[in-house]
């Protein structure tokens, strides 16, 4: 079982960058508008490149 | 560009209206660059220009693609992000562009734009709700991985290795407690400072105690650990508060609401020269002209020009009335067919219309009934629990203080009102999600609260009863010559009568003939000669207040003479909805007294009210905005559905005010809830829901206190120890979610039979 030990820093390791990654998304304002992206989605890509212009916030 | 995509996308959401109205000249928006008026509205960033539009009628994927179309031909647009859920749009100008070409792009392609002001609360506001979702899931995560570990506990690890388990859920559980359920800490403070004791106190003290015996376990090392039933606890208390404010928003943002009513613009004598000059500039005294289309900015008395005015959206009369020299105009009602010339007496919020929100504002700032209930019970809930402790404690001491503590935090954690504090809010967030998505919109969860307590609905006729605009119903013509001079005559005239008419006959008759000696007399009818025979359109004297020749509608009778003798007649009717008389029995069958409530006549309402099945006694027309709030607040629960400005202040003193379809979209977010369906089916829905949900709540609040009884005798008697006590609470928050959810399938089910 002393495997345990080296996993559980592991597992809480990655628990932490998953939390980061989420922390992250929500600060650049992934989840400020959840009506529109999935529609977004199914225009067709010319706008998209468009969009890719924008400046990063 | 290629509309094809835009036809084909069209199609595929199928969601789509536009408006029939014609785009109005870009030279509309030329206030727009008025420096005055950018200093008020945008935002100069580095080299670019900000500034944010609402646009009327986005709803669907070919809306969103569509407007991303914009920088593609508008001249010096950069950029246009759209959010959908708010409405807006935000552009991005270069710093020489013209904004009046942006809203110029816009109003072409069928959103109307409107100039908002971005302000600092939005910001703020954004940044609050990221942060909530920060909490949330920091929560959630530590919660799992604290659960991951204390299965090992609960399945009897022991030695260094459960403490090694034990300190790693410590450790998970510090974010938790120090971060995500800081905001329940801090309210709990702020009502303890304003000596009031809110839900969130026992939660707290719940928490706290649970922390600290936790820890002082830990450091025994004996005795249970608890990280993981507290994280889910406050894990699931955020991630309903989540659920609610994301419910929550898009309600009223007041400070618009005069800008959806009234143009943004007026034009001004000024100087001797008609100029077009932002609202907020125009005085009293001043003269303002009003186009043939336009709606009317401000209040005032009309000194030059004859025409028709549709005050529907004001007064609720449902046919224009002639506006000459020395007539009052009020703002938010429209100019029909001639341009006005008037004086200004009053200019924004000093209008009639300006009054009417000022009203609606201050209503809508009740205090929450809902909130003030939470913490009535919060109250003696912490009491309870504190008695409760101290007894258990009590009677745990005849067997040694060991005994005495253990049966005292059992009964501390066993009592904490988890299910409790989650099972209203959940049950009215779940419900109101369910019903936005079946296109009902509700402000609230203390709407919806009262939405499951009311007794009696009061129902507007114009608009909401009736299609809200004017159609034939029968046409009975003596010959063919009679119904073309007919079509003639009324193809000349802007009377909506006329226009109704012509509509109807339009299909039917062939090329028109000329007219000679056209006249038109207001109020009473056209006249003129065609072939040298002298015809004549105007109310049939003889039919007036409606006969049995048209079931389901309230007449208007029009005749067609020649010569003088009759010829044809019409009937015209502001048809009644098809489903009206449905809903309004489905009310009835509810226990609910049902009445009609208008602006128009009282011999129209009485025939409604006739139609629906109804007596005479549950008509009252000849309402007035301010009768129609006198006789709504006259009854304490009391549900009105009505639309447009002139119910704005019926609605929102009333106890529950449901604005329907049809009006103006933005006074209807003054009222409790919006009806974004056609149709009379969803108010019956939606008192289902608001009913349905009340049980749903009910039966919440009886199993979690249930299980917080039991858990809590329990406990005393020292069957249930601290730690089965922590596998229980969640346990209790888990019934609540499932009962709410099945709940929110009876009401689901109400909203999908919804046509």
């Amino acid at each position: 079982m002393i495997v345990i030990y080296l996993l559980m820093p592991i597992a809480v390791l990655m628990a932490a960058g998953f939390i980061v990654a989420f922390v992250r998304s929500v600060k650049g304002g992934q989840y400020d508008d959840l009506e529109s992206p999935p529609l977004k989605m199914l225009l067709p890509d010319e706008p998209v490149s468009r969009a890719g212009e924008r400046d990063k916030k | 560009m290629g509309m094809g995509e835009f036809y084909a996308l069209r199609e595929k959401s199928g969601t789509f209206r536009r408006a029939s109205r014609p785009p109005a000249a870009k030279a509309a928006f030329a206030y727009l660059d008025d420096p005055e008026f950018l200093r008020l509205y945008s935002e100069v960033v580095d080299d670019e220009r900000r500034m944010t539009f609402y646009l009327e009628g986005i709803h669907c994927l070919a809306c969103l693609w569509l407007l991303q179309k914009v920088p593609e031909f508008a001249p010096g647009v950069r950029r246009v992000e759209i959010d959908a859920g708010r409405s807006t749009a935000r552009v991005v100008l270069d710093l020489s562009a013209k904004a009046a070409d942006a809203a110029g792009a816009f109003e072409l392609l069928g959103y109307r734009p409107h100039a908002v002001r971005e302000r600092e609360d939005e910001e703020l506001r954004r940044r609050e709700d990221r942060l909530l979702l920060m909490r949330v899931a920091v929560a959630g995560a530590c919660a799992m991985n604290i659960m991951l570990l204390a299965i090992s506990d609960y399945a009897g690890a022991s030695g260094s290795l459960l403490n090694v388990f034990r300190w790693t859920s410590f450790a998970l559980f510090l974010p938790v407690l120090g971060f995500s359920a800081a905001p329940l800490f801090r309210s709990a403070w702020a009502s303890l400072r304003a000596r009031s004791v809110s839900i969130d106190v026992p939660v707290c003290l719940g928490l706290s105690f649970g922390f600290l015996s936790s820890a002082v376990n830990l450091l025994r090392g004996s005795g249970g650990v608890y990280f993981d039933s507290l994280s889910t606890l406050v894990f699931l208390l955020l991630a309903g508060r989540l659920v609610l404010a994301r419910a929550q928003r898009g309600a009223v943002e007041r400070s618009r609401l005069l800008h959806f009513l009234t143009p943004s613009m007026a034009r001004v004598l000024r100087a001797g020269d008609w100029k077009e000059v932002a609202l907020d500039s125009v005085k009293p005294g001043e003269r303002v002209e009003i186009r043939a289309g336009e709606a009317v900015p401000v209040d005032g008395v009309v000194d030059e020009g004859r025409s028709h005015v549709d005050a529907s959206a004001l007064t609720g009369e449902s046919l224009p009335r002639l506006a000459a020299e020395g007539a009052a105009l009020f703002a938010g009602t429209t100019n029909l067919d001639a341009p006005l010339r008037a004086r200004v007496t009053a200019c924004g919020y000093r209008t009639r219309l300006g009054r009417i929100l000022e009203e609606v504002e201050r209503a809508s700032a009740k205090p929450s009934q809902a909130a003030r209930a939470a913490d009535h019970a919060g109250k003696y809930f912490v009491g309870a629990v504190l008695t409760l402790s101290a007894a258990a404690f009590a009677i745990g001491l005849r067997h040694g203080p060991a005994q005495a503590f253990q049966r005292a935090l059992a009964t501390a954690i066993v009592t904490c009102p988890c299910g409790l504090a989650l099972a209203t809010p959940l049950a009215q967030s779940i419900a109101i999600g369910r019903a936005a998505a079946a296109g009902i919109l509700i402000k609230g969860a203390d709407a919806l609260e009262r939405l499951g307590e009311i007794d009696e609905v009061f129902l507007d006729k114009t608009g909401t009863l009736t299609e809200g605009a004017l159609g034939v119903v029968s046409w009975e013509a003596e010959d063919a010559a009679a119904t073309l001079a007919a079509a003639a005559l009324e193809s000349r005239s802007a009377h909506p009568i006329a226009r109704a008419i012509f509509a109807r006959l339009s299909e039917s008759v062939g090329p028109l003939p000329e007219v000679k000696d056209f006249r038109e007399v207001a109020g009473e009818g056209v006249s003129g000669r065609i072939d040298g025979v002298s015809y004549g359109v105007g109310a049939d004297e003889g039919e007036r207040g409606g006969d049995s020749a048209s079931p389901g509608s309230i007449a208007t009778a029009v005749a067609v003479t020649r010569g003088g003798r009759i010829v044809a007649r019409a009937h015209l009717s502001d048809r009644l909805r098809a489903d009206a008389a449905q809903t309004v029995a489905a009310l009835r069958a509810m226990g609910l007294r049902v009445r009609v409530l208008s602006g128009d006549s009282p011999a129209a309402a009485a025939e409604a009210a006739r139609i629906l099945g109804l007596t005479a006694q549950d008509a009252i027309g000849a309402a007035m905005p301010e009768d129609k709030k006198r006789i709504v607040s006259a009854s304490p629960r009391a549900m009105m559905v009505g639309d447009g400005a002139n119910d704005a202040v019926a609605l929102a003193s009333a106890f529950v005010g449901v604005a329907a379809h049809g009006g103006m979209e933005v006074s209807l977010r003054a009222a409790d809830a919006y009806l974004s369906r056609p149709g009379t089916a969803p108010i019956a829905a939606l008192v289902r829901l608001g009913r349905g949900t009340r049980t749903t709540i009910m039966r919440n609040l009886i199993f979690s206190a249930a299980y917080n009884l039991i858990g809590a005798a329990l406990a005393l008697s020292g069957r249930v120890g601290p730690l089965f006590a922590a596998v229980l609470m969640p346990l209790s928050a888990i019934t609540v979610f499932v009962s709410s959810m099945l709940g929110a399938a009876d009401a689901r089910a109400a909203l999908e039979a919804l046509p």
